[in-house]
């Protein structure tokens, strides 16, 4: 449980690539086919985080997350895009996820427990800086007969006050 | 800036046509920040926020940092977060418990109540109480500190009206918001992040943009969120204006009672009876007799409010929330958002958790109106800044004809205190800029210390 599998261990190549096949959806902004990736019972969220002193014990919030979805949450999400009216991505960004760091530890016998680091670079227009956004992700993957699905996803990132417009990306 | 420049700002602004660079501009910035945030009242923080004492929370008005913290007695004090000695922040966390500050320096250290309690080698250095008295010593308290509904003002000066005054009329709406039981509301969060937009334009959207829901928000209405948005019932909506707030409502579908209009809203009937007694005749007629439900709201300068009812499953059941949110400025093209979510104390843990969804996917940093919304002002902002834009004066006069006159007259059955119009107009966003100029024209505050 606590040490993460081989690299070269089928489990942890397989869930590497669902994590850099799932960045190459995103950054495409192929939304309907990330949704495919997700379980029925997808939990997204991402915590507040807040600067506290060290022995606070706790640094992001446990009650307010930039995001905490589920599966209609998140539908909803693309559906808007998906209209001619979500103003915000049109234009769209040019993003890329840089996923990497990933470590794969087995939880149980149909899931797997997933740990990378996250840069995505944002860029707007013409006129604005690029925003860049760190964050740690964990996930829990499940093994299906179709291959892996996203059951949970936690994002720590890394700033507490985010230096970009909205979180109208997904991560 | 050079005085017959800012006349002539202001009375531009004062008939309704807002010289666009106002919203990028650095000699503009300079004034607010003398001029305006050396006087307004500014919301800080919540009692909620802080529950026990030793509880702490540090919040700025711009670039002055204060900790508010709940003394050992219970009590709330908002301090200057800078040591005595040689000024570094005694704190620098942004939230926690702590019952004294030390500063990282020398070592001076603070009661939470802002006391000094703790000078190292006070004999030695200083000669003891003799030579420097730390009897009497205090971290810098807030000029002027109040509370209303639990809600947490400071204003940086010391001869600033009584909160109670400020609020005026505003009051009777901030129950809404903030009062929907004898429990009053807790905060969560706050959500932050900088936007490049001049904080002007948010607190101005809010106070009675109803004009701009059912276009930059018509996504909202496409994919079945939230239904209300659309043009033909947006404007059916009264415009508020009262004491320094302003704000939106939404017109209720007729023939339902106080708690039939509630119930529409998404409102279970445990917290329809508290909300019954807790708010006057008056708050209660504004809804069941008249049919309004507040919407968004701002308090001059800078806090707003947001109260909508979305579909939060894909049943269709409807949850309402409410939102706080400061736009706090960094500079006259960057702004904070602190964005809280707001739910009534005492309101079922099963409400809380629907609403707290509700407010995830409408607004704050991820929220799906609160995107387009940005889009527009950050652009709005980078527009302002360039040569053209003080050429071009934008027209703030909707509502009224070119002689000035109302289109339509205020209302006169609305159940409110302030003044109320029908339909689409920039009557709200007209009252916040003219406390914006008046605040502006006005000498700089007084420096003195607490009072």
């Amino acid at each position: 449980m606590n040490r993460p599998l081989p690299y070269g261990d089928p489990a942890h190549l397989a869930a590497h690539q669902f994590l850099v096949e799932e960045a190459a959806l995103l950054d495409a902004g192929d939304y309907a086919g990330w949704l495919g990736l997700l379980g029925e019972d997808i939990r997204y969220l991402m915590p507040v985080r807040v600067t506290t002193g060290r022995g606070a014990g706790f640094d992001s919030l446990a009650d307010m997350g930039h995001f905490d979805e589920d599966l209609y949450a998140l539908r909803k999400r693309v559906q808007r895009l998906a209209t001619e009216h979500a103003w915000t991505e049109d234009p769209p960004s040019r993003t890329r996820h840089f996923i990497t760091n990933v470590r794969t530890f087995r939880n149980d016998t149909a899931t797997l427990r997933v740990e990378s680091a996250l840069l995505m670079f944002r860029s707007r227009g013409d006129t604005r800086a690029a925003d860049l956004l760190s964050a740690g992700r964990t996930d829990l993957l499940r093994e299906t007969g179709d291959g892996l699905r996203l059951a949970r996803r936690e994002i720590t990132v890394d700033e507490s006050v985010l230096r970009t417009q909205n979180l109208a990306v997904f991560l | 800036m050079r005085q017959p420049d800012l006349a002539a700002v202001l009375t531009d602004v004062r008939s309704g046509l807002i010289p666009a660079h106002v919203y990028n501009d650095p000699e503009i910035f300079a004034l607010e920040r003398e001029r305006l945030f050396s006087r307004a009242w500014v919301f800080l923080a919540h009692e909620s926020e802080i529950p026990a004492p030793g509880d702490y929370v540090v919040r700025r008005v711009l670039a002055d940092s204060f900790i508010v913290a709940r003394d050992e007695s219970g009590e709330v004090r908002v301090l200057f977060n800078m040591c005595l000695h040689r000024g570094m922040q005694v704190c620098r966390a942004e939230m926690g418990n702590a019952s004294h500050f030390r500063c990282p320096y020398h070592a001076w250290t603070y009661r939470n109540d802002g006391r000094l309690v703790g000078l190292p080698f006070h004999g030695e250095a200083y000669g003891g109480e003799d030579g420097f008295a730390r009897q009497g010593q205090s971290l810098l308290p807030a000029p002027s500190m109040d509370r209303h509904n639990g809600l947490i003002f400071v204003s940086l000066d010391p001869g600033a009206p009584p909160l109670p005054e400020f609020l005026g009329d505003f009051a009777f709406y901030l129950d809404f918001y903030t009062r929907q039981s004898p429990a009053g509301v807790e905060l969560r969060g706050p959500q932050r992040w900088r936007i490049k937009a001049n904080w002007k334009i948010g607190a101005e959207n809010f106070a009675g943009d109803s004009y701009h829901t059912p276009h930059t928000h018509a996504s909202v209405v496409d994919i079945g969120l939230f239904r209300e948005p659309k043009a033909s019932k947006r404007k059916e909506g009264a415009l508020y204006t009262a004491g320094p707030g302003a704000g939106t409502t939404y017109k209720l579908p007729p023939d339902r009672d106080f708690a039939g209009q509630l119930r529409y809203v998404g409102y279970p009937d445990a917290m329809i009876g508290a909300m019954a007694g807790s708010w006057s005749a008056g708050q209660r007629a504004l809804v069941g007799d008249s049919g309004f439900m507040v919407s968004a709201a701002t308090l001059f300068p800078n806090l707003s409010f947001v109260h909508n009812w979305p579909q939060i499953d894909a049943s269709g059941t409807v949850v309402p929330f409410i939102s706080l949110r400061l736009w706090q400025p960094v500079s006259e093209r960057e702004t904070e958002v602190l964005s809280w979510f707001a739910v009534d104390a005492a309101a079922p843990a099963a409400f809380k958790r629907d609403s707290y969804k509700a407010y995830l996917m409408c607004f704050g940093s991820s929220g799906m109106f609160e995107q387009d919304d940005v889009e527009n002002w950050v652009s709005i902002t980078d527009m302002a800044g360039g040569s053209m834009a003080r050429r071009l004066k934008l027209n703030s006069r909707m509502g009224l004809t070119a002689s000035g006159q109302p289109v339509s007259p205020p209302m006169s059955r609305f159940a409110g205190p302030g003044t109320a119009y029908q339909g689409f107009g920039e009557f709200n966003q007209r009252h916040w800029l003219a406390q914006w100029s008046d605040h502006l024209e006005a000498a700089p505050a007084a420096r003195g210390s607490a009072r």
